[in-house]
């Protein structure tokens, strides 16, 4: 009898806990939008943060899509090569790297180098008061803080993902000529034949998508901690998990709506 | 003559750039007690830390126990540090045990204890600090001055050779300070180990210790008997340790 | 500027041997006698029943998005012949996707956890506690974690793949009408692409603790060190999945010569 009230327990409460976190987040959606309009935003702040993001992950997204767009020559090549169609290896690797691979894994790594980040540096601002000194001062943490952040967050990825997926394509040609012998010509021109730009807008439509998840969800579990270095860890935990689920929802709902 | 229990020979140690220690020497007879003082900041905990092998200084030398930790791995340190009993300024409980296991920890790396002798060894000592039944309590249930209790606790359950406290009444109030500094005293009467401690508050310390050290800008400028180092030939360790506000000591950190 | 390149590739060449001793440092402790095996069920079970429901969310629904694009791109070749879909679908998810999206999500959620766990540790003077007693802080916190990781990753990764492949099903056939039959169809798997998935799994799960717990290990200050370790090891074991992805295909292909 203990052990099937114990999973309910342990499901109910994880549920429960689940659907608390999302009604926050959405909560700060709410005054984050409230804060837009008008929108008088602390310009300093952002062009801090837009610096201070871009320049953070640019290393990172740049290696991670060619290695990405890499791994998926190496995927789909042999197969491509095998039935003697490398026109169409460029189309092969490049859809998928196009409208799925790049968005989603430059999303996880944004989501782990400034979103983790975002969240540390929010955390640490809650648990040290600094926030709360804002209020005393009558500034609002909302659109003093965190609208700035949100949209660095949305503008930085968006302009990543663009990046990203174009590095890919070039990871994908590296791969392609050095592994499997395939021409940079025939890559390019089955690139060019194939790929349509409706398929990079799907991509970026996403990455907008996720820029928005991935910004909201970070400064909510950063305004959100408690404990102190502990909760840090924790909040950051959180703050990673939440948006990959998120990264991976809207993925799916993207992809089928817009088919 | 057996060589004394931490001896710190023109020990240097800079993090980035600033220099901590710069040239400090310093001896600590076997069954002595001795304070060290000084200004915040001053490297007082790194010099406990060079003395325990838990950072390495960049010139100079350290004898613990009469071994030099020169060139020692972590692994050879480790025998030596089972006979060093630390409490760490900011308790440094492990919060993954209860208080019992953290009270016992050292007493099991130790091994050679059977289970019964060791939980009655960790009662005993969560008695002499005045915790007696704590034992299954988690370190986040506890107020600052029982994590402190634990931790001279943790510190002296192994009867250890050479004890070190670090800040052991920062932050409590004067009558639990005053009981903290009895404790101290007791335990050191009956195991005759070394002690080495830091403490910003010279007064209670004074009571406690033989003699004490003023560590100020990196070096070791002044070493006297606790009682009379309120009148210290030296006008700088007077003015620090009457709290006057009019003398030569300055406000920035050294380096 | 050429220093500061030299200075950036030499600094970056110290983090690399630092990171290659704790993992020798872990691996070594697996040799010592150590009697603690209750950590180890304890660090199996952090591990396995914290990420099972997310694991199995996010790969179910990366399933079904690949399965619907691959459904899609096909259908512009070759019409309505979806008789590939299944048999391909499972061997690219078992010589790859499944280890390696299973792979990224635990260095997501369990790499960030170590780093969380050990670098709090840091900051609160515990690991030099440890020390005091004479306790080796690689072997005691990161050899359970290693094997706990390796042990885990590999089950998820088989639990990862079978969720994808189901979840794929479901959107061959209510999106694309495929038959299941002609979907769960294994035919094609050989024991190499067992051998990668295997491969794989090890690798990562054996990469993940190691780089988190290296990062929380070097953690400095209060909270601020603590958000800086956990940050450091999701990128830092997210991109060593990447990275060993491809450096195990790469060398997979090289073997077979060409022909996964």
């Amino acid at each position: 009898m203990g052990f099937p009230r114990r999973v309910a327990e342990h499901v109910g409460g994880g549920a429960l806990a689940v659907a608390r976190e999302t009604g926050g987040i959405v909560v700060l959606a709410g005054q984050v939008l409230r804060a837009l309009v008008p929108p008088k935003i602390d310009r300093r702040e952002l062009v801090k943060a837009l610096y201070k993001m871009g320049n953070r992950s640019v290393a990172i997204v740049v290696l991670t899509a060619f290695f990405a767009g890499g791994l998926m020559t190496l995927q789909t090549g042999p197969f491509v090569k095998r039935l003697g169609a490398t026109s169409i290896a460029g189309w092969g690797a490049g859809y998928a790297v196009l409208r799925e691979i790049g968005p989603i894994l430059i999303a996880l790594m944004f989501s782990g180098r400034v979103g983790a980040n975002n969240t540390a540096e929010l955390a640490t601002m809650t648990v040290t008061e600094q926030l709360d000194g804002l209020r005393a001062l009558s500034i609002d943490p909302v659109r003093f803080l965190i609208v700035p952040r949100v949209i660095a967050m949305i503008v930085t990825l968006v302009a990543l993902t663009a990046i990203g997926d174009l590095i890919a394509l070039q990871g994908a040609s590296v791969v392609g000529h050095a592994m499997l012998d395939i021409e940079w010509s025939t890559m390019f021109h089955s690139f060019a034949d194939n790929l349509k730009p409706y398929d990079f807008l799907h991509g970026i439509y996403k990455s907008m998508a996720f820029g928005v998840a991935i910004a909201i969800s970070s400064c909510y579990f950063g305004v959100t901690v408690r404990g102190g270095a502990v909760g840090v860890g924790r909040a950051v935990n959180n703050a990673v998990v939440a948006s990959a689920v998120s990264i991976m929802l809207l993925d799916f709902f993207i992809t089928y709506l817009t088919g | 003559m057996t060589a004394p229990a931490v001896r710190l020979h023109d020990v240097h140690k800079r993090y980035g750039d600033r220099r901590v220690l710069d040239g400090v020497s310093l001896d600590v007879a076997r069954g002595a007690r001795v304070g060290l003082i000084g200004p915040a900041a001053s490297g007082k905990s790194v010099l406990l830390k060079l003395a325990c092998g838990l950072e390495r200084a960049d010139a100079g030398s350290v004898e613990l126990l009469g071994e030099p930790l020169a060139g020692k791995a972590e692994s050879e340190l480790g025998a030596l540090r089972k006979r060093v009993g630390m409490l760490f300024q900011n308790y440094a409980l492990f919060d993954f045990l209860t208080v019992a296991g953290n009270v016992a920890f050292p007493l099991e790396r130790r091994g050679g204890m059977a289970a019964a002798d060791l939980a009655a060894q960790v009662a005993a000592r969560l008695r002499a600090v005045g915790l007696a039944g704590s034992e299954d309590k988690q370190t986040s249930e506890l107020s600052g001055g029982m994590k402190k209790r634990v931790g001279i606790a943790r510190a002296t359950v192994a009867d250890a050779e050479l004890v070190v406290y670090d800040e052991p009444t920062a932050g409590l109030d004067p009558v639990t300070t005053q009981k903290i500094y009895d404790l101290l005293a007791a335990d050191q009467a009956r195991t005759g180990a070394t002690v080495l401690a830091v403490s910003s508050d010279v007064a209670a310390l004074a009571q406690f210790v033989d003699d004490i050290a003023f560590l100020y800008r990196g070096r070791i400028i002044y070493r006297g008997p606790a009682r009379t180092i309120a009148d210290a030939p030296d006008p700088l360790v007077r003015q620090f340790v009457r709290g006057e506000l009019a003398g030569p000591l300055e406000d920035k950190p050294a380096g | 500027m050429i220093t500061r390149l030299g200075r950036s590739a030499s600094f970056l060449g110290g983090e690399i041997r630092d990171l290659w001793m704790v993992y020798i440092g872990a691996l070594a402790g697996l040799f010592r006698k150590s009697r603690r095996r209750g950590d180890l069920v304890r660090q199996m079970f952090q591990i396995g029943n914290r990420s099972v429901v997310f694991l199995v969310v996010t790969l179910g629904f990366i399933g079904m998005v690949m399965t619907y694009e691959a459904c899609l791109q096909l259908s512009s070749v070759t019409g309505n012949d979806f008789s590939m879909i299944g048999p391909q679908f499972i061997r690219l998810a078992i010589s790859d996707f499944g280890p390696t999206l299973t792979g990224m999500m635990l260095a997501t959620r369990v790499g960030a956890g170590i780093a969380a766990e050990i670098g709090s540790m840091k900051v609160t003077e515990q690991i030099d506690a440890l020390r005091m007693s004479g306790v080796l802080p690689i072997d005691y916190l990161i050899t359970p974690r290693l094997v706990a990781s390796i042990v885990m990753t590999l089950a998820l990764a088989v639990v990862g793949t079978v969720v994808m492949y189901a979840s794929g099903g479901l959107t061959a056939k209510y999106s694309f009408g495929v038959n299941p039959n002609i979907y769960f169809d294994i035919s094609l798997v050989r024991l190499r692409h067992v051998a990668l998935f295997v491969t794989k799994s090890v690798a990562y799960g054996a990469a993940i603790p190691v780089v988190a717990g290296f990062c929380g290990l070097r953690a400095r200050g209060s909270s601020e060190g603590v958000g800086w370790a956990t940050t450091a090891a999701v990128i830092g074991s997210s991109f060593a999945v990447i990275m060993l992805d491809f450096v195990i295909s790469a060398a997979a292909l090289f073997v077979t010569g060409g022909d996964l």
